[in-house]
């Protein structure tokens, strides 16, 4: 991958010193960056999710990288924990990470100037041969390539903007994996609890029934319940793999890394909810997809000034040519090749590229669109959910229990009997799981607030990677 | 005829007349004495009007009245109250001059009294006499024979006592709710000769039954039969006073029924004779000799006894009704195994306990939290353990030593030498009998008729 520039042009051809001077200049920044870009992109996703990114090139980066994982796996997995893994390890991130490689490529490649032409004509007759040679240098390449590189600047951009786009997606989406998988983990415990207390109804029934003291009704009815505690329990062990499963997937973890561990509990809710400041605006400024658009559209609109500079002139050619003949002394002249518009005046390609501005300005105006309504929208649900949680927290689990502490003073009285109390318990327990799911979908909403806010629309998943709303042509190729 | 009618025409009269002296202010109004205490007061030996032998109202007592140019002055105030059931546990009822049931009015054969009735209820109300003979429009039926007694207001109920024996009041507007609420009192009417129907102590109590939702206050009061607080004077055992008696005493008990079922009441110990119905004394000929009395909804019954030393239960025969509020569908645990199970349970339920799996004798002696004002459904300790009652029951007490007018709680009976029951502690040898009958799957399956009835017997 290393290239060197031509650093000599064929010796005789006065148009080609001035070629050369400019393939120099040019030359300085026309090269790869150590970093082939990733610096960039680890920054915008570590504003974004608090972690930074690499791209895994060589053995010894792929070794850190294994450390450090296996040193996240050791104990039980946080949110962060999760985030910082998913970044390091999963494959499809990596794999969108690469595409910056070949952008950059397509930028340095913007950057030279394109090869020029050898043509080489031998002509027999009679015993005589005539041979022609003709080196031919695409001058408007030359002269068009500050803006041929400035746009595909604005591509790598672009593909740096793609690649922390995906980066955030891939963080949101382990969050709410994450979540989702503690949080189906915990219900498990619970519903474990809710059969437990059906298995001993059930139980207590069959002896009942024994004893002769229920009918099989009595005794039916506490079984159904054991059954249906049962096909719940069930459920929430499957939904369990399934979450942890997906988390897996997105921790790009395989072998003995499936042992992971998660919290027993999923966080606490935060003392107060928080009240993020010009949402909206932030959303604007700091949105990748915004962002990306925006970039798109400032694309289109300096290559739509490029094919109206270019529009009368598609190629000029200028080359060095001599011609030897048998027996004739060896003939030097230079040939230019410029192509009349005759009969295209470039409008065609005009039309079409403001065509393709426009539509960047409009898809810019949408995505922003989207996003402050996004922003307004997830923040609803978050506050909802935080409400929600907290009433759960707050009201319904301690009302739940203060019910049950009656209910065994009302058993202790003999007001009420051991069935009644077990029914209790069930659906005590069946609050504590309702507050589980409440805090879930808590910590979900604030990942999809925080995504809304900085990263990308929420609603989004990491699987479908957003088209930038960019037209923009490459107007150095033909 | 004509002077049934002259009778009627000076009734109406007289209520007017009164209706008049409550408009000019309250200073014609005889005072209302308020009591609140639920325990038995001295009962009140009358300071004018003609003598008699006052009764003691079980956990209650007597109103007292003031002489107005010979005519005995009553004020009833109905209001709501809070009676306490039994320590812990009060109940928000209502009732008259601080207490449900309402004061005992006591009178004397051929008095006149006026009773002023001042409604201090949200909702009108109006008092009938139970059994007490009167002018049709002062029998308290509202709006049959008379007006409701709106919030606020005050009427006035003259009438002569024409003949002596146990009676009640009660509302007769809205009672289902006024009664379910606690709105009663006893009225007794004592012979105008000292000498007839002498007993030497008198005790007065009214059934009434209550639905409270364990850990509420207020009854409620669309029950129409499950009630769960079977009371005697609106109080439960361990909280109804015992009737005190000295040996040898001639004792009478009166009884009232205000609840809506029949209670059969039993004294241990002493045989009784019933000596008055809801129609007066029983001519001595007549009288039942009996050890039960059942007392039909709506009645009155008054017995005798001589008073024999010893403690002896008194109580309504209905088993439930000597318990306090109990569940009624608790499932019944007897001989069912726990193994296995309880720990399971305890482990959901902190503080589970196994209950019932051998009878609810436990609830006896057990002293587990119950929910807020709420009695357990037996208890009180007598002097050989848990007396496993709760409800209508009390003891009658009777010592040798008890003075006369006296009715302090003597304690417990001390038991002379070699009268007690004792435990056999020889041996027990196996006795020799046919095997009893066990349950098979027919003891659990349903019989199902199969054509005929043979089944049958």
């Amino acid at each position: 991958m290393n290239h060197t520039l031509p650093r000599r042009v064929p010796a005789g051809a006065r148009l080609t010193v001035a070629a050369s001077a400019a393939v120099i200049l040019l030359a300085g920044c026309a090269s790869f960056s150590p970093d082939g870009g990733m610096g960039a992109v680890s920054e915008l996703t570590r504003e974004r999710t608090g972690q930074r990114v690499s791209l895994q090139r060589s053995p010894d980066q792929a070794d850190t990288v294994s450390a450090r994982v296996a040193e996240l796996l050791k104990a039980p997995l946080t949110a962060d924990g999760a985030v910082e893994l998913a970044l390091l390890n999963n494959r499809g991130l990596q794999a969108s990470f690469s595409q910056l490689g070949v952008a950059e490529a397509d930028l340095v490649q913007a950057g030279r100037m394109r090869n020029p032409v050898f043509s080489f004509g031998r002509l027999a007759a009679a015993g005589v041969v005539e041979i022609e040679r003709a080196i031919m240098f695409d001058v408007l390449s030359l002269v068009t390539m500050p803006m041929a590189r400035k746009a595909q600047q604005r591509q790598f951009e672009q593909s740096q903007f793609q690649a922390a786009y995906e980066a955030v997606g891939v963080a949101s989406d382990t969050r709410r994996a994450y979540f989702n998988a503690v949080a189906s983990q915990e219900l498990v415990r619970y519903f474990q609890q809710v059969k437990d207390a059906a298995d001993a109804s059930s139980e207590l029934a069959r002896r009942m029934l024994a004893a002769g003291n229920f009918n099989k009704l009595a005794q039916m009815r506490e079984q159904s319940f054991q059954a249906d505690a049962t096909a719940g329990l069930a459920r929430a062990q499957q939904q369990a793999l399934a979450d942890r499963e997906r988390l897996t997937r997105l921790l790009g973890l395989s072998g003995d890394q499936l042992c992971f561990t998660l919290p027993e509990r999923l966080p606490d809710l935060p003392e107060a909810p928080t009240e993020p400041k010009d949402a909206e605006q932030t959303a604007l400024d700091k949105r990748l997809d915004v962002l990306m658009a925006k970039r798109g559209t400032e694309a289109t609109a300096k290559s739509l000034g490029l094919t109206r500079a270019t529009r009368f002139v598609n190629a000029l050619h200028v080359g060095y040519q001599n011609k030897s003949e048998t027996d004739s002394p060896r003939a030097n002249g230079y040939e230019l090749e410029l192509e009349l518009p005759l009969f295209d005046f470039g409008s065609v390609r005009s039309r079409r590229a403001e065509a393709a501005y426009m539509q960047a300005v409009h898809r810019t105006a949408e995505v922003a669109l989207n996003a402050r309504s996004e922003v307004r929208e997830s923040y609803g649900a978050y506050r909802t959910a935080y409400e929600l949680a907290r009433h759960y927290r707050d009201e319904v689990v301690p009302l739940r229990k203060r019910i049950s502490e009656e209910n065994l003073l009302r058993y202790n009285g003999m007001l009420i009997g051991v069935f009644e109390l077990l029914a209790d318990s069930r659906e005590q327990v069946r609050s504590v799981t309702e507050y589980v799911q409440a805090l879930r979908d808590f910590w979900v909403a604030e990942t999809n607030l925080q995504t809304a806010l900085t990263g990308r629309s929420p609603a989004a998943s990491a699987a479908s990677s957003m088209t930038p709303a960019t037209g923009a042509e490459a107007p150095a190729g033909h | 005829m004509s002077q049934r009618r002259d009778f009627f025409r000076t009734a109406g009269a007289l209520a007017l007349g009164a209706t008049a002296v409550s408009r000019v202010g309250a200073a014609s109004l005889p005072e209302a004495v308020y009591q609140t205490s639920p325990t038995m007061q001295p009962p009140l030996v009358p300071p004018n009007g003609r003598p008699y032998n006052p009764v003691a109202t079980l956990n209650g007592w007597s109103l007292p009245w003031r002489m107005n140019n010979g005519v005995k002055e009553f004020h009833l105030v109905a209001e709501p109250v809070v009676r306490e059931m039994a320590p812990g546990m009060k109940a928000k009822l209502w009732g008259y001059n601080g207490s449900s049931p309402g004061p005992t009015i006591e009178a004397v054969e051929g008095d006149r009294v006026r009773i002023f009735v001042t409604n201090k209820l949200p909702e009108h109300t109006a008092v009938h006499w139970h059994g007490v003979l009167l002018p049709n429009g002062m029998d308290g039926v509202g709006g049959l024979t008379q007006p409701q007694i709106a919030p606020g207001k005050t009427f006035v109920y003259e009438f002569t006592l024409l003949r002596p024996g146990t009676h009640m009041y009660h509302p007769h507007a809205d009672e289902m709710t006024q009664m379910a609420m606690g709105m009663m009192g006893m009225f007794i009417i004592h012979p105008k000769d000292v000498r007839q129907m002498r007993v030497d102590r008198d005790f007065v109590f009214l059934l009434a039954a209550y639905d409270i939702e364990p850990g509420a206050a207020t009854p409620k009061t669309a029950e129409m039969t499950d009630f769960n607080l079977w009371t005697w004077n609106s109080r439960v055992f361990p909280g109804i006073d015992p009737l005190v008696c000295r040996t040898g005493d001639r004792v009478r008990v009166r009884v009232g029924n205000l609840t809506m079922t029949n209670h059969p009441i039993h004294m241990h110990g002493p045989h009784f004779v019933v000596t008055g119905t809801d129609g007066g004394w029983v001519p001595p000929s007549a009288r039942w000799p009996e050890v039960t009395t059942d007392v039909a909804v709506g009645q009155m019954r008054a017995f005798e006894f001589d008073a024999i030393a010893g403690d002896w239960a008194i109580h309504c025969h209905k088993s439930h009704h000597t318990m306090n509020a109990m569940g009624h569908d608790v499932p019944n645990m007897i001989g069912v195994d726990h193994k296995g199970v309880a720990e399971r349970i305890a482990k959901l339920v902190p503080d589970y306990m196994v209950m019932g799996d051998k009878g609810m004798a436990e609830m006896g002696s057990m002293e587990m939290p119950l929910p807020d004002n709420t009695l357990p459904m037996m208890t009180g300790t007598g002097p050989f353990g848990p007396l496993e009652m709760g409800g209508m029951f009390s003891v009658v007490k009777v010592r040798d030593d008890v003075a006369r007018g006296s009715y302090k709680d003597p304690g417990w009976f001390k038991h002379p030498q070699g009268s007690v029951a004792y435990e056999y502690t020889g041996e027990v040898p196996a006795p020799t009998r046919a095997d009893a009958p066990k349950p098979d799957a027919k003891t659990l399956d349903v019989r199902k008729p199969t054509g005929g009835h043979e089944g049958h017997h």
